[in-house]
């Protein structure tokens, strides 16, 4: 193997850190959706805000949820 | 209005042709700048934020056929994708003049075969991060698709540019 380069070969993700990238996976859906959404673009990063915060804690509940359901009852 | 839809579907067409071919660019030309130059970067950020994570073999046309559907969503982004992809394929195919000797083998001795070179390449994509990658670059084409298909309703409705302010209609005064 020749050295590394980004874009071409593959990054090694560590497991327990991967759940941060939902962060940025969050941001840019609620940016898209909100782009085309919104009605008035002085109101864009307030709506994008407000999106990704309701998006990261649903998906937070989401997977409490499911790990506490598989908890009790796997 | 059925004048209107007939006579919009061209111009609908183009709306669409352009939301896919470059994203952002639909809405660049319904008027729309600046959301055209957010879906722009937002698009092409996603994507290649998974393109980073997940090397040249991000975007597979052989082993990944519904996240390839997806990618191809992406327009540009994709299509440089995929040829960079196939590029590197058939130059690890045929890097030791084997690729008559690979066509004749069955599907999943073909397969053993590529997986080993990506491998021995430092190409293969292996859990987490294939998913991740995939992931990431997927959600761009679908984002992009939701853009393609308001670009597109845009056309058809005949709106052009941003939409005129809303004069509150609350007590002006005493």
């Amino acid at each position: 193997m020749n050295g590394w380069t980004l874009f071409y070969n593959p990054i090694t993700l560590d497991f327990y850190r991967l759940l941060w990238l939902l962060l940025p996976l969050c941001a840019f859906v609620a940016i898209t959706y909100k782009t085309i959404r919104v009605e008035n673009l002085r109101r864009l990063p307030l709506e994008i805000l407000l999106l990704c915060v309701y998006l990261v804690l649903g998906l937070s509940g989401l997977g409490v949820g499911l790990y506490i359901v598989q908890r009790l009852w796997m | 209005m059925v004048d209107t839809a007939m006579r919009s579907s061209p111009r609908a067409m183009l709306a669409l042709l352009l939301a896919w071919l470059v994203p952002g660019a639909g809405h660049v030309y319904m008027g729309r700048t600046a959301r055209g130059v957010i879906i722009f970067l937002t698009i092409g950020a996603t994507f290649w934020f998974g393109v980073a994570m997940g090397g040249v073999m991000t975007v597979d046309s052989r082993n990944e056929r519904w996240w390839f559907i997806a990618d191809m969503f992406t327009g540009v982004h994709g299509l440089v994708s995929w040829q960079r992809q196939e590029k590197v394929w058939n130059r690890l195919i045929d890097e030791d003049g084997q690729a008559q000797r690979l066509a004749q083998l069955d599907p999943l001795q073909q397969q053993a075969v590529a997986d080993k070179k990506l491998n021995d390449a430092g190409l293969a994509l292996v859990a987490p991060t294939d998913t991740v990658a995939r992931a990431f670059a997927g959600v761009a084409g679908l984002l992009n698709l939701m853009c393609i298909f308001d670009a597109a309703m845009l056309s058809l409705m005949g709106i052009r540019g941003e939409p005129a302010e809303k004069v509150s209609k609350g007590r002006q005064g005493p």
